[in-house]
């Protein structure tokens, strides 16, 4: 028990590190850059006077602590200011666009991770089989092709040369009226993005998958359940897959930021209307409170799916139930 | 490494490529040599080629025409007549015999002229549609073609030209700005070549001292080391790259140092891994008991044990960070003076390769980046297999 709520501690302990971090990088890198935050919203024709109100307006006459801490306070609820391109609260723009990210990641990543397990699975079962090799070759391509090239050559083929699917954005203009019709509009913009998304991700899934399974496979304890006559289809679920369960959810925490960066460039080239573009929208316009807040809650978003995942890999691995270190 | 790998030749072609061809090739890759959006030469065999020629006094000129109307054409120069002509035009005869006036030069002695389809005055006089980018109104089927300076006062010198630049380009056709898109390819080579080894050099130094010192030192120092690792693990990359990118300027150096500073976590794992088991050799501890400072027994120890490995990890870091490089240009972030694969991309994009089906400004700088990446990957398993030959024909993976 005691060493359970160790494990929680380090866990969250870590968690609040990172946040932490984040919070000072974001404090500072948006004050080191060139230039006062106010010298970059304003005019330099502006008079002195408009200037000083604006300073006061910001926060920015008084001292540096000061401003951490209102910064601090204002972060904890959320309220990241005015977006310097459109005058509106960025906390509103980045929750207006949270569902299109949502809607394109989540279904994008269950998808590779069902897809990837299964045919992982499926190579190390069949070793030298077309599966196998279709494994292989999938794997090499997610990790040396660059995913936007990728979803690039299939917005080419399937938008233009085969004008299947829309070209940009995340619904028609206009949205068709009615629930059914809007569903489908939706699910119809999202096919070419998803469907990329889960082309990339699947390989190095399914590599991860079947190179540890193939090694499971051969450990002594496998050897040990044949040799009692376990038959081939338990061996293999309640055995095998059973030990390998606790490293792919170690392997999903750890890519669960890649796939927030994965979020900037589908957005990108799809044109949708997501977080991930607002975040380079916001950087390239230099509208400093709204790339602050993006890149803040993008992480806290990491963070979190992190810790929801910690709390899940407690089911696969009976050790952190009851505290025993693991070997490896 | 008895064999030569492909990947050691392609990397040396690769450098041959970027580093010394160029100099051979003439022109500077900036500057426009065709019309925005040619095709490569290879697959445009209907399109026009790039043709440029002088008009002579008199006859004039002929030429065969058997392609596709061009979208662009130009004719520049100077005519000087023996007198000052009551009637002078210049003639264009298409190949179906009807004559069209480029322009009339009448009661000048000396006219100059700079016209350029894409006026829409020349367009109009010539009963061109506006709107329609191809020439079809001037060229209009096969056949000879004939410009020729028509007056009634004889020409005494002409330095007329007439250019079409051509809807078909090279290997890789051109960009949206006529650039020669092979051009710009050769230039990508250096800079994902140069970005990508600067940026893990960079990143293998940091991840070396961190490794080494966290894995030999221990204690506190190795919990902290370790404690940055997992957060800059956990932290989303390519936001953080991009708002660095952002803040601190979009030169190739400060790239490097950004790439390499996010870059460094993998290498520190395996360093501090080896350093660990390192420390506890006997012959380390023999070290450690005649007083050899702890400096001097990691630079001199230390290093060359783990440096096999670390080879390997320098190889197999590139492609990651080719990658990241390519995706911040994509992303326009980056300088937009340099040519780049990723800032190819980005103008791709940008400009219009998709409404025009230009997919010779997508497969060339794309195909690049994964080929130096397979290039690297590739090189990296090479010197993993010499570092510990174990790895060889092994059953796994």
């Amino acid at each position: 028990m005691i060493s359970m709520r160790g494990y929680w501690a380090r866990r969250l302990g870590g968690a609040v590190c990172v946040v932490a971090i984040v919070l000072v990088a974001n404090f500072f890198l948006f004050r080191l850059m060139p230039g006062d935050p106010v010298s970059t919203v304003l005019d330099p024709r502006f008079s002195p006077q408009a200037k000083a109100e604006l300073e006061v307006l910001y926060g920015l006459d008084r001292p540096l602590a000061v401003q951490f801490l209102i910064y601090l306070e204002r972060t904890a609820t959320f309220d990241f200011g005015l977006s310097f391109a459109t005058q509106r609260p960025v906390l509103d723009e980045i929750l207006s666009r949270l569902p299109n990210t949502l809607a394109l990641l989540v279904p994008a990543y269950l998808l590779s991770v069902l897809l990837g397990t299964v045919l992982g699975v499926l190579a190390a079962r069949r070793r030298g089989r077309a599966a196998e090799k279709a494994v292989l070759s999938a794997g090499a391509i997610s990790f040396s092709f660059p995913s936007f090239f990728v979803q690039m050559v299939l917005l080419l083929l399937f938008a233009y040369v085969y004008p299947v699917f829309p070209l940009r954005g995340s619904l028609s203009i206009p949205p068709p009226q009615g629930t059914w019709p809007l569903l489908v509009d939706r699910v119809w913009h999202l096919a070419l993005p998803v469907g990329s998304l889960v082309l990339l991700g699947f390989g190095g899934w399914a590599l991860t998958v079947r190179n540890l399974v193939v090694k499971v496979m051969g450990e002594d304890f496998m050897v040990l359940a044949r040799a009692k006559g376990i038959g081939e289809r338990r061996l293999f679920w309640g055995h095998a897959f059973r030990a390998v369960l606790p490293p792919l959810v170690t392997l999903f925490l750890l890519s669960l930021p890649g796939v927030v960066s994965g979020a900037v460039l589908t957005e990108t080239v799809f044109s949708l209307h997501g977080v991930g573009r607002f975040l380079l929208d916001s950087v390239l316009g230099q509208d400093y409170p709204a790339a602050g807040g993006a890149f803040y809650l993008l992480t806290l978003i990491t963070v979190a799916s992190n810790l929801v995942a910690d709390f899940l890999v407690q089911f696969t691995d009976p050790r952190i139930r009851t505290g025993e270190r693991s070997s490896s | 490494m008895r064999r030569f790998r492909w990947s050691a030749w392609t990397l040396l072609i690769l450098l041959f490529s970027g580093f010394v061809l160029p100099l051979f090739l003439a022109g500077d890759p900036r500057e426009p040599v065709a019309s925005p959006f040619a095709r490569p030469a290879w697959v445009g065999r209907n399109q026009a080629p790039a043709l440029a020629f002088s008009v002579p006094p008199g006859e004039g000129k002929a030429f065969a025409w058997s392609w596709d109307a061009p979208r662009g054409l130009s004719v520049s120069g100077e005519v000087e007549f023996a007198g000052v002509p009551g009637s002078a035009r210049l003639t264009w005869e298409k190949p179906s015999g009807e004559i069209l006036v480029l322009a009339d030069l009448s009661g000048q002695e000396t006219a100059t002229l700079d016209l350029d389809a894409r006026d829409m005055a020349f367009r109009a006089a010539l009963g061109l549609s506006p709107f329609d980018e191809s020439l079809e109104g001037l060229f209009g089927g096969r056949g000879t073609i004939r410009v020729r300076i028509d007056s009634d006062v004889p020409v005494e010198k002409s330095s007329l030209s007439v250019r079409i630049p051509g809807d078909r380009w090279g290997l890789f056709g051109t960009d949206q700005r006529g650039r020669d898109v092979f051009r710009l390819f050769l230039a990508g080579i250096r800079v994902s070549l140069l970005v990508g080894v600067m940026a893990v050099l960079v990143s293998t130094v940091i991840g070396l001292s961190a490794g080494l010192l966290g894995g030999y030192v221990g204690g506190v120092v190795d919990a902290l080391l370790m404690r940055a690792v997992d957060v800059l693990l956990s932290i989303p990359l390519l936001p953080i790259l991009m708002v660095l990118a952002a803040l601190w300027g979009k030169g190739l150096w400060q790239l490097v140092l950004i790439l390499g500073l996010f870059s460094w976590m993998g290498t520190a794992r395996t360093v501090r891994s080896m350093t660990l088991s390192f420390r506890e050799a006997p012959y380390v501890e023999a070290l450690r008991a005649i007083g050899a400072p702890t400096f001097y027994i990691l630079a001199r120890h230390g290093v060359p044990t783990v440096l096999p490995l670390l080879l390997a990890n320098i190889a197999l870091g590139v492609p990651g960070v080719i990658l990241s490089e390519a995706a911040l240009a994509y992303l326009g972030l980056s300088d937009p003076r340099v040519i780049s694969w990723g800032r190819m991309l980005h103008e791709a994009q940008s400009f219009g390769a998709f409404t025009t089906g230009a997919w010779w400004l997508l497969l060339p700088p794309g195909l690049g980046i994964a080929l130096l990446c397979f290039v690297f990957m590739d090189l990296g398993r090479a010197l993993e297999e010499w570092a510990d030959p174990r790895l060889k024909g092994g059953g796994g993976a």
